[in-house]
């Protein structure tokens, strides 16, 4: 999946060579998502048919788009906490921006992408310029984005703030082609696009270089500062668009919105096999990720669990996952 | 009174030792000889219970033990002074000095002055006043910083000393010092292991010697010649080791430097010609590293000019290094932390620096990229397959430097810069290592070599400037060029500019 | 001849600039409370008005100190809001007006703390998992278990227990931060406290002398479970009752009182004291943004702000530091 040429050469195919450790998380981790649906589809039949389906597919949308950045952040050892709120934030600008009818909306696209472009911006640049961990960093930047939101919007008390956003958006998004959501479709073309961008790209190549071993690749001619800057540039860009989703999906902005995002963002990767410390992993893990944990709910839900259980199973199931694959080779 | 038997210990698919053993006489000083990979750190390590031996056994005064931790190893009293520092670097001196016997008072607590207090006397003791006991590491000296690693281990007096490579960045002067500790070590009825690379260093210190090979021993001796040594350790001969030195022809000037300084270079002047290689010599630490990092715009530099084929160009990272015209291209001495990406491809790690250039609009070309690595990887004879889909961290240490040579021969790199690169890698695959730094100078590039063993840089160069205190004290050239005149130029007190 | 020696204070100038510079951050919000307080209230702080910023600054205070040992070593801990989630959750349920039952649930809501900090430790030792991935895990269990204690904010918390643990009319709670204080450089002195900072600075060399890398990691996060908990009844003895997420805020500004505390997030360097001082100042800065008529929405926007800024100023410290020490190395070198 990450690499297929590698594969095709003539001298050069070797079973035990292309069966990389990284794919073969990546294949457990869709094995667990079958293994649940089909699970789920025994506990409960109803999990299964079509338009519960598409259901699943558009909640796992929503943490797929902010598992992007948490992801590409990953492959570069750093973290992402500020997409909590510039999450908030886009859904609250979509809505305030493009409250004016369809007219308003490619402006208000243009603001929202904007903002969670120019957050992503700053947190790169704190981190790569001015060496800042990324942790502190981005909660600063989470910080300083919740303040502003809430602030700027009186606690979401302005005149448009609870307003839907412009009817086109809502539906282009929540409308179907084929009985596939919009964003769901959105999400498909983002997938082959982060892929292309990690397998395929010159970009990609030097965010897994900058990642191994920044050192290493800064002597090979690598700009990792510039490659830190695009990756969080990017984090922040696709938190946006969660948040754009999300208002769409809802009909408006809430504040919180954001709030369950980081926690699955993070489990997301981590189940796809994507690893904290950097250069391992890829984006289509992730999306196992989010189909796990969407599937797991569902099950959940299905069983009249109440919430807080899933709050717990969360946290459980992201241990038992890194217990079985994501071990560090050997600590002191 | 110690002695080890057929240890074996491998590392996935490397093996470190096969069945190496060798005993210790009491109130002897061992050396343990061979060369990088031979098995005598990894042999140290098991002795001291930092690894643990997939087999073997080892006995001390005739028992057998088990040594699980270096805790255990001190109890039994083994002292280890390893390759790799283990000096914590923001404590102090004295509380690295007396962790495992800091001063208590009442109800156990630390006495904080009394521990400065404490430090000075063992340090004063050993006969190093240079070192403070309230500094941190982080700002001493590597040289310094190794004396207090060796005192650290004195200090708790063991029976026996296990010494790896301890000289490999001291001075003279310092050096002398050592083997006076060591000596008196031996007065007082303690026996060392003791290994080092300056051939000179274990003939001058060692009562009996083992020579390892391939992760065992292959022979323990009281005397032992060099050239009888090398052959042991390698099966070849000490002459047939180096290439013929290559004449340099062309008077095309590639590099030349112009009164470069920086925090620590204080006015480096040089030039370079097609198809020269330069050496750069001198004792540890004198700005050679800094020199190599700010030619390639690792390090920013203060002043002074890089010509680079003619024309002035300003290198301020490495990646204006690269692409300045004719490409000036840097191999790090430790390939594992500063130049190669382990995990990845051998393609991977080939194409990095100029990957662009196999790709459209940001998109690599597979096919394009494929074809330079199958051609390099045939060119270079790196094992491994036409692809270079493995991943570079399972090749061999020699096909690993390959990999990393061949990384700027496909960047177009007519200016190299190797800085200790035969670090770390056996006498065979350095004899394969100078054979390509001869023949990339026959074909028409610049080098600038620096190694750490001043034979090498002795016999590869055309030309050796010796540096002091981030200046280059003396050009040495043709005949000139022996080992002796480049450790004579390096201690000597009064520079000539 | 005798070994050099420089004299204390050019020690402390160099190895301890960012605490020196978290003891001048409290001493400036200090000023800048004062001043603000009086600019509204146009009379100076009241006895009162200190002794409720002191309680206030409690949690904090504790919980940042915890933090600030897990980072020493070269680590962190996410799970601290959650911890302080559960144990004020389980202190306004379970906990009677009478002393036994102060005492007992006192002693169970550290002993859950302390049990957590072990769950986070093993896992992250003996089970070599990554802290960042293991204390997000265990936050979001601990924050399902503290629902399920408390579904609703409410409880009750004995009036009793609110006066000794959160008095807003003596200062009781300065007793407290002496407390953390004083077990802070009894710590510093005894051998695991010692061998927390040389985990931090280089486990492999640790472990190499001699130091089980494991126990002392695991008791970091022991200690900072503990210290959570106690942050916990702090929280619930303030608000006289429980809130199963109350304390998800403290873990931003628990980061942020490690950070303008001084202490590296590369570990082995700063001190709980730096901390307890950044805690003041995190604590502080809230009554300033609020006696300056900052909207209260905008908190979190200068918190922000805050932290980021003091990261910045702590690295150009302790940069300038080091240059002066190199400096002078060198100049020594020379003379030599």
């Amino acid at each position: 999946m990450a690499d297929s040429a590698a594969g095709t050469s003539p001298v050069g195919w070797d079973w035990t060579k292309w069966w990389t450790t990284q794919r073969r998380n990546i294949a457990y981790s869709f094995g667990t998502v079958v293994l649940l649906v089909i699970i789920g589809g025994i506990l409960k039949p109803g999990i299964l048919s079509g338009s519960s389906l598409s259901v699943l597919a558009e909640l796992a949308s929503f943490v797929g788009f902010v598992g992007v950045g948490q992801t590409l952040v990953f492959l570069l050892g750093g973290i992402d906490f500020s997409v909590v709120w510039v999450l908030n934030a886009g859904a609250i600008l979509i809505a305030v921006e493009s409250a004016a009818g369809n007219g308003s909306l490619p402006g208000a696209l243009a603001i929202t992408l904007g903002m969670g472009l120019a957050v992503g911006l700053a947190n790169g640049i704190g981190v790569a310029y001015f060496s800042i961990p990324a942790i502190v960093m981005t909660l600063g930047a989470n910080g300083i984005v919740e303040g502003l939101s809430l602030g700027l919007s009186g606690g979401l008390t302005c005149n448009t703030c609870k307003d839907p956003p412009a009817p086109a958006l809502l539906t282009g998004l929540n409308g179907k082609l084929a009985g596939v959501p919009g964003d769901v479709l959105v999400w498909v073309g983002v997938i082959l696009l982060v892929s292309l961008l990690l397998s395929g790209s010159t970009f990609g190549r030097r965010i897994y270089a900058t990642g191994v071993n920044p050192a290493a690749s800064y002597l090979a001619g690598v700009g990792i500062r510039g490659v830190t800057v695009a990756v969080y540039a990017l984090s922040g860009l696709f938190a946006a668009v969660a948040g754009i989703m999300l208002a769409a999906n809802s009909g408006g902005a809430s504040l919180g919105l954001g709030n369950p995002y980081l926690l699955e963002s993070i489990a997301a990767a981590v189940i796809g096999g994507v690893s904290v410390l950097g250069g391992r992993g890829h984006y289509v893990g992730t999306v196992a990720g989010c189909l796990t944990l969407v599937v797991l709910v569902a099950i959940l839900n299905a069983e009249l669990i109440p919430d807080y259980v899933r709050s717990i199973v969360y946290g459980a199931v992201i241990i038992v996952i890194v217990l079985l694959y994501g071990r560090e080779k050997q600590v002191a | 009174m110690l002695e080890a038997v057929d240890i074996a210990k491998s590392f996935g698919e490397v093996q470190a030792l096969a069945g190496a053993s060798f005993s210790l006489a009491p109130g002897e000083v061992h050396g343990l000889v061979g060369e990088n990979g031979a098995g005598k750190s990894t042999l140290i390590k098991v002795l001291s219970g930092v690894l643990r031996p997939d087999r073997g056994q080892v006995f001390l005064n005739g028992r057998r033990v088990v040594v699980p931790s270096p805790a255990v190893a001190r109890r039994l009293g083994l002292g280890t002074v390893f390759q790799e520092l283990t000096l914590l670097r923001w404590m102090t001196v004295a509380e690295n000095l007396l962790l495992d016997d800091l001063p208590r008072g009442r109800g156990g607590l630390v006495q904080r002055r009394k521990l400065a207090d404490r430090a000075a006397a063992v340090l004063s003791s050993y006969g190093v006043e240079s070192i403070d006991p309230l500094e941190v590491p982080d700002r001493l000296s590597l040289a310094d910083q190794q004396i207090l690693e060796i005192v650290r281990t004195l200090r708790r007096q063991p029976s026996i000393l296990l010494l790896d490579e301890p000289t490999a960045s001291l001075s003279a002067g310092q050096v002398d010092w050592l083997f006076a500790q060591v000596r008196r070590f031996r007065t007082e009825g303690g026996s060392v292991v003791f290994t080092s690379h300056r051939w000179k260093e274990v003939e001058e210190l060692v009562d009996r010697l083992t020579v390892f090979r391939n992760g065992r021993d292959v022979a323990t001796r009281e005397r032992l010649d060099e050239s009888e040594a090398v052959v042991l350790m390698t099966g070849r001969r000490l002459g047939e080791m180096y290439p013929p030195v290559p004449t340099a022809t062309s008077e095309d000037v590639l590099l030349e430097v112009r009164e470069v300084r920086s925090n620590v270079l204080d006015g480096v002047s040089f030039s370079v010609r097609r198809g020269e290689i330069l050496g750069i010599g001198g004792l540890a630490g004198q700005g050679q590293r800094e020199l190599f990092l700010t030619l390639f715009g690792a390090r920013r530099a203060k002043g002074g000019e890089i010509v680079v084929g003619g024309q002035r160009r300003r290198i301020r990272r490495p990646k204006d290094a690269i692409r300045s015209g004719l490409g000036i291209a840097l191999v790090p001495e430790d390939r594992k932390q500063e130049g190669l990406l382990l995990p990845l491809s051998v393609r991977d790690n080939l194409t990095l620096p100029v990957v662009g250039r196999f790709a459209i609009a940001g998109l690599i070309r597979r096919a394009e990229e494929r074809r330079h690595v199958g051609e390099l990887i045939a060119r270079l004879q790196v094992k491994t397959t036409r692809s270079g889909s493995q991943a570079v961290e399972t090749l061999s240490g020699g096909n690993q430097q390959k990999v990393l040579i061949g990384r700027w021969l496909l960047a177009g790199a007519q200016v190299l810069l190797l800085y200790d690169i035969t670090r770390g890698v056996d006498l065979g695959t350095k004899h394969d290592l100078y054979k390509l730094v001869a023949e990339l100078a026959e074909a028409g590039h610049a080098i600038v070599f620096y190694s750490s063993d001043t034979d090498e840089t002795a016999h590869l160069c055309q030309r050796v400037l010796v540096m002091r205190e981030g200046r280059v004290v003396r050009e040495l050239a043709g005949a000139q060029v022996e080992p002796e005149a480049i450790v004579a130029a390096s201690v000597m007190e009064t520079a000539e500019v | 001849m005798s070994v050099v020696r420089r004299s204390r204070w050019s020690y402390l100038s160099l190895q301890q600039a960012p605490l020196l510079l978290a003891f001048v951050m409290l001493g400036i919000t200090v000023a800048a409370y004062v001043l603000f307080f009086d600019l509204r209230l146009h009379h100076l702080p009241t006895a009162f008005a200190w002794d409720s910023t002191i309680s206030n600054a409690l949690p904090l205070v504790f919980v940042a100190a915890g933090q600030g040992i897990v980072v020493l070593t070269r680590s962190l801990d996410l799970s601290v809001g959650g911890i302080m989630d559960l144990t004020n959750s389980l202190a306004a349920t379970h906990m009677h007006s009478s002393v036994p039952s102060m005492l007992l649930w006192s002693l169970i809501v550290l002993a859950v703390g302390g049990a957590t900090g072990l769950v986070n430790g093993l896992l992250v030792t003996v089970g070599r998992l990554q802290p960042i991935v293991v204390t997000i895990a265990t936050m979001s269990i601990l924050q399902g278990l503290a629902a399920w204690v408390l579904p609703q904010p409410g409880g009750n918390i004995p009036a009793s227990y609110t006066n000794i643990l959160a008095n807003s009319n003596s200062p009781l709670g300065l007793v407290f931060i002496g407390v953390v204080a004083v077990f802070w450089l009894l710590l510093r002195r005894f051998r695991l406290g010692i061998a927390l900072y040389a985990v931090g600075n280089d486990a492999e060399a640790a472990n190499a002398l001699g130091i089980n890398v494991r126990r002392i990691r695991t008791s970091a996060f022991v200690l900072s479970g503990i210290m959570s908990a106690a942050a916990g009844l702090f929280l619930a003895a303030g608000s006289s009752g429980g809130d199963a997420t109350g304390g998800d805020s403290y873990l931003l500004a628990s980061f942020a009182a490690v950070v303008l505390g001084g202490v590296s997030f590369f570990g082995g360097r700063g001190s709980v004291i730096g901390v307890v001082c950044g805690a003041g100042v995190v604590t502080l800065l809230v009554s300033v943004l609020f006696y300056a008529n900052v909207n209260s929405f905008y908190e979190s926007f200068y918190q922000g702000i805050f932290l980021i800024g003091a990261v910045l100023l702590g690295m150009v410290v302790t940069s300038l530091a080091q240059r002066r020490a190199r400096g002078s190395l060198r100049r020594s070198r020379r003379r030599w």
